[in-house]
């Protein structure tokens, strides 16, 4: 550990490039479109805040809509150059437009927990996946298809698209299901490891498959064997979890430092993982991988939030704490901006673009 | 995790928690009935409610959730810790509507094991820090109570693990019959409290925010419990009571508790106490269910109040002059 956040920095980058808003409620989740135009913040009073990116530095612009009858517990960019879907404890499944405008896409009779899409480049061929209970709906990007509706043994805790969309995989008890987004055929590839798996990330390059358990560590699967990985010795859980976007680093919370497993060089196994930075006796609640450059971000419990080089261990903190967790932390697909939430209903944009 | 020196929120941040009540009873005791009753009644708070059977519930309440009671084995080296990872998820996920609610009610299935319920908050760091477990309640049917103890191992376990015990449909059983059933649940959980009921007709303030495992409360209800010995099958779920007058080491204590939950967790359903540590001015709460235990400061002695340690278990095949002999050596020198 080299560095820790000093705050004799003068004024931070959420100061001189950023904006803040005070909503109501906890703020669940953040994701900005696949066009990187327009950040949407959820919460847990069911309302969603967009923010354009001409409004990035102006919070009192920002448009806030009550959109669920109730917590909103998923949002990703839909399937699509712009707009959101979000799902929530009202049972629902719901589009939203770059306008504002509000589409049902699902009403059904459990809480939607999880939603994640996947896109080709082109913006053009596009998957939806939802979990509700036992049950991940595969839609066609338009979101009244369904492609099929995959069975799991318990209620599956996470979902996530390879980076091709040709699979998607969801953690469970006792380990994970990975299946062909295209088969004729339904055939799982059950990933087993007993115990609760309570997250799920995949690899950019498809080879490993990794889940966080509730005995504070991860598992792993290299999915060219299935060999079993083990990463132990957190102090908490792991509540999140995202891969490098060249797949040397799984960058992870649930320490009072930035963790991050290698996987190159034989790694993980039998390899320490590496810190990049953190706040001494604070816990890292969440953490986003930069799209282009070798940067990654993490929010702490305290509602710090830095951002930290993988390769020269230099830290840049980009907002300090004082309040709740950061519960929401996403970069924006061209890298130009970090949004993030907290706990206590405060949401940022930082403005990441050149001057 | 039978690790009893784990600090415990002190009695404000208590007080902060949200609380959680676990409603267990066999099937056809009348739970949803006594559900239905307290979410109907005039109290001026919101509950959210963890139930089974989706729309049994006759009352409209958009904090009505549906669970499935998924259970799992820790992997912690605890022989019996099974916990119930789904309550994790919507407890978790119901504190990001925090305002929205005063409480929290679990419904369990009739043939449930409530240790997994119960173990759900030993184990979960972030249940832990944001709820707390007011009470287990009990429900049981007096028309059929004796024979479903008879029959079924896990009726027996609801009435062991029960802080509140409703003894339902009174009026179906005559006063002496009555008296037998409570005699027959007293030789099971000796502290829990006991109300009768005839429609889940019970009042609120039984039932609610029972401060979790005061146990000077429930030995209020006792009075002869302490001085009952006469328990002697011992293969059967019983209650075991302790006192030691002098102050505890606190060490001694956890050291020697420790000891007895990894060893016996399996048989002592539960364990709970108000211990009195030496050189300490505030009462030390202990609770355990099975191998799992915490423990925490609640607060000062009453004045004029006697600073006596109590130590109840409830369990199977509990040696009672080893245990008090154990409890007796943790006196501080």
């Amino acid at each position: 550990m080299s560095d820790t956040v000093n705050d004799a920095m003068g004024p931070t980058l959420l100061e001189r490039r950023g904006a803040i808003r005070q909503l109501e409620g906890h703020v669940t989740g953040c994701a900005i479109a696949r066009d990187s135009q327009q950040v949407a913040f959820v919460t847990g009073e069911g309302d969603v805040v967009l923010a354009d990116r001409a409004d990035w530095g102006r919070a009192d612009a920002w448009n806030v809509q009550t959109v669920h009858d109730g917590a909103i517990l998923a949002v990703a960019p839909d399937a699509a150059p712009t707009g959101f879907l979000t799902g929530g404890d009202d049972n629902t499944l719901r589009r939203m437009a770059a306008d504002g405008s509000v589409s049902d896409l699902v009403r059904g009779r459990r809480w939607i927990e999880h939603v994640t899409t996947w896109c080709d480049d082109k913006g053009k061929g596009g998957v939806i996946a939802f979990a509700s209970g036992r049950q991940v709906e595969l839609r066609d990007a338009g979101g009244h298809g369904t492609l099929k509706v995959l069975e799991h043994p318990s209620t599956v805790s996470g979902i996530v698209f390879d980076a091709k969309g040709k699979r998607i995989a969801a953690s469970h008890y006792n380990g994970a299901s990975m299946w062909f987004v295209q088969a004729k055929v339904d055939t799982v590839r059950p990933l087993e490891w007993k115990g609760s798996h309570i997250g799920i990330a995949i690899h950019p390059g498809g080879e490993a498959l990794v889940t966080s358990m509730q005995e504070s560590e991860l598992h792993g699967w290299r999915l060219s064997d299935g060999h079993n990985m083990r990463m132990s010795g957190y102090p908490s859980k792991v509540q999140s979890m995202a891969f490098t976007r060249n797949g040397k680093w799984l960058v992870t919370s649930g320490a009072d430092t930035i963790v991050m497993w290698p996987f190159f060089g034989g790694g993980p196994m039998g390899k320490p993982p590496a810190e990049a930075g953190g706040i001494p006796g604070v816990m890292c609640t969440r953490v986003a991988c930069h799209p282009v450059h070798d940067i990654v971000a993490a929010g702490f419990a305290d509602g710090s939030v830095l951002m930290a080089d993988t390769g020269a261990q230099r830290i840049l903190p980009v907002c300090m704490g004082g309040g709740e967790a950061v519960s929401a932390l996403a970069f924006s697909p061209d890298g130009c901006a970090l949004a993030f939430g907290t706990e206590d209903g405060r949401a940022s944009v930082v403005d990441l673009s050149a001057r | 995790m039978s690790d009893t020196a784990q600090a415990a929120p002190d009695a404000a941040a208590q007080n902060a928690l949200v609380p959680v009540t676990v409603l267990t009873g066999f099937l056809g005791a009348g739970k949803t009935t006594l559900l239905n009753h307290i979410l109907t009644a005039q109290h001026g708070r919101k509950y959210a409610v963890v139930v089974n059977e989706f729309g049994e519930l006759g009352v409209d309440n958009d904090l009505v959730v549906d669970a499935d009671e998924e259970v799992f084995e820790m992997n912690n080296g605890c022989i019996c810790c099974t916990v119930r990872g789904d309550l994790i998820r919507i407890l978790g996920n119901l504190m990001k509507r925090r305002a929205k609610f005063d409480g929290i009610i679990v419904e369990t299935t009739g043939l449930a094991d409530p240790a997994p319920v119960a173990q759900t908050f030993f184990v979960d760091e972030d249940v832990r820090g944001r709820t707390r477990l007011d009470a287990v309640v009990t429900v049981v049917d007096a028309y059929n109570v004796i024979q479903t103890l008879e029959e079924s191992p896990e009726a027996v376990n609801q009435i062991a693990f029960a802080d509140v015990i409703i003894l339902n449909k009174t009026d179906l059983v005559d006063e002496a019959g009555l008296e037998a059933i409570e005699k027959r649940i007293r030789s099971i959980n000796a502290v829990a409290r006991l109300h009768r009921a005839r429609r889940g007709d019970v009042k609120l303030s039984d039932v609610l925010d029972q401060g979790g495992f005061d146990l000077q409360r429930a030995l209020e209800h006792a009075p002869h419990f302490l001085e009952d010995t006469s328990h002697s099958h011992e293969a059967d779920v019983t209650s075991l009571s302790y006192e030691v007058e002098e102050p505890l080491d606190a060490a001694k204590f956890q050291a020697w508790i420790g000891a007895v939950l990894q060893e016996q967790g399996a048989d002592i359903l539960r364990a709970k106490g108000i211990l009195n540590y030496a050189g300490e001015d505030q009462r030390f709460a202990f609770q355990a269910v099975h191998m799992m235990a915490d423990g925490g400061f609640i607060g000062p002695w009453k004045e004029g109040e006697p600073r006596v340690s109590r130590l109840v278990f409830i369990g199977r095949n509990l040696n009672r002059p080893q245990l008090r002999r154990g409890f007796e050596s943790c006196r501080a020198k």
